[in-house]
């Protein structure tokens, strides 16, 4: 008896949910946009870090410095590290907008910090996460283009499409008064960065940079960064300048190097 | 006084410590890199903050004087992938921590090595 009632009712759940793929498929192929990420993609998800344990890569190139323009040269040779064999290291502190001034490292800078990043690939848009300052950076990957005069933020405005295995991603408008790396290298807000990610194995994630800046640069800049893959590695939390808030305006740091009392 | 409380508390090694990521942060041009200092006293507070974990000690001299000492060392986020977290350090905790003073002579460590009672030995991190 049960079972002569149970087969319609299963007849109809079958059309039901049938149809509602229906309808869900004419929706899609109505909707405005398309998303035109395809179907299987390379995996980049993952906690990435830079691939040095101990000291790691302050800048994309350790061959060349960008070929300036001359505003921009005098402002390299103001941030630039001094020290004997530091030549790849630290920015000056009290140049460092970051460091010394508690600005988001921003982008491309946020790629040469030595906290890792998430790689999270969701539909029409690829996002990596920043363990410093809890940044973000918006990929999209849905077909859209590049907006023709963006207001400049930190993090500027991101665009992908997937050439085979590698993640081509154009970034532009950026604002001016971060640090394109570590190092001190100035940037403009003419900065477009193209950057071509691609996992080369399993536990490698390499990036072939462009850095394309017509105010600041005489021709566009290259370089490469690598990164290692950390499975058992989650995300925390670096809030840049917390020591100065807790404390008053000034780290104890800052106190003791002055020879105030602590 | 400083100088007698400095021939009690400071190890003076020779020893050129690298700290990577340690000083990653703000450099090593505030630290006196000439020397590895030693600093043993008992922790009055652990903040767990950024972007350096700071230890409050106070380090008693021979004569009984005691000198408030701050000890710096990595960020929460390093330090809880070494398996650090906030309770690892505890008021009360008798420590010796090596390291490097600040330049000019203040009560202020970066460390690199964190030594307890008992003998257990803890590194801040110096692999990001």
């Amino acid at each position: 008896m049960r079972n002569r009632w149970m087969n319609p009712i299963f007849a109809m759940l079958a059309v039901l949910a049938f149809s509602s793929v229906m309808l869900a498929q004419t929706a899609g192929k109505s909707g405005a946009k398309k998303p035109q990420t395809p179907a299987r993609v390379p995996d980049l998800t993952g906690v990435w870090a830079d691939i040095t344990d101990s000291t790691p890569t302050p800048t994309f190139n350790t061959k060349e410095d960008p070929s300036f323009q001359p505003w921009a040269e005098a402002k390299w040779k103001a941030n630039k590290n001094t020290d004997p064999g530091q030549k790849y290291s630290n920015g000056k502190v009290d140049m460092d907008p970051t460091v010394a001034s508690c600005f988001p490292s921003g982008m491309p800078r946020l790629m040469t910090e030595i906290f890792p990043f998430e790689i999270i690939q969701i539909r029409g848009r690829v996002l990596l996460l920043f363990e410093r300052d809890y940044a973000v950076s918006h990929i999209w990957t849905d077909g859209r283009k590049l907006p023709e005069d963006p207001d400049p933020s930190y993090m500027g405005y991101s665009i992908g499409r997937w050439e085979g295995d590698t993640l081509v991603v154009d970034t532009i408008g950026l604002k001016d008064t971060t640090w394109l790396d570590r190092t001190g290298h100035p940037h403009s807000d003419a900065l477009h960065i193209v950057a071509r990610m691609r996992r080369v194995t399993h536990d490698r994630l390499q990036i072939d940079w462009t850095f394309d800046d017509p105010k600041a640069f005489t021709k566009p800049w290259t370089g490469q960064s690598i990164y290692r893959y950390h499975p058992d590695w989650t995300l925390e939390e670096f809030i840049s300048c917390e020591d100065r808030l807790l404390h008053g305006g000034e780290s104890l740091e800052q106190k003791a190097v002055k020879g105030h009392d602590q | 006084m400083k100088n007698k409380l400095l021939s009690v508390v400071m190890g003076v090694t020779g020893l050129f410590l690298v700290c990577g990521p340690v000083f990653a942060h703000h450099g090593r041009s505030n630290y006196d890199m000439s020397y590895t200092a030693t600093v043993k006293g008992v922790v009055t507070g652990f903040e767990w903050a950024n972007p350096h974990a700071l230890i409050f000690v106070d380090v008693t001299d021979k004569d009984g004087k005691v000198e408030k000492w701050t000890a710096e060392t990595n960020s929460p986020n390093t330090l809880s992938r070494q398996g650090w977290n906030r309770n690892t350090v505890k008021p009360g905790d008798q420590i010796t921590l090596i390291g490097h003073r600040v330049k000019g002579g203040g009560n202020y460590i970066n460390f690199s090595k964190i030594i307890f009672a008992d003998g257990r030995e803890l590194n801040p991190g110096v692999k990001n």
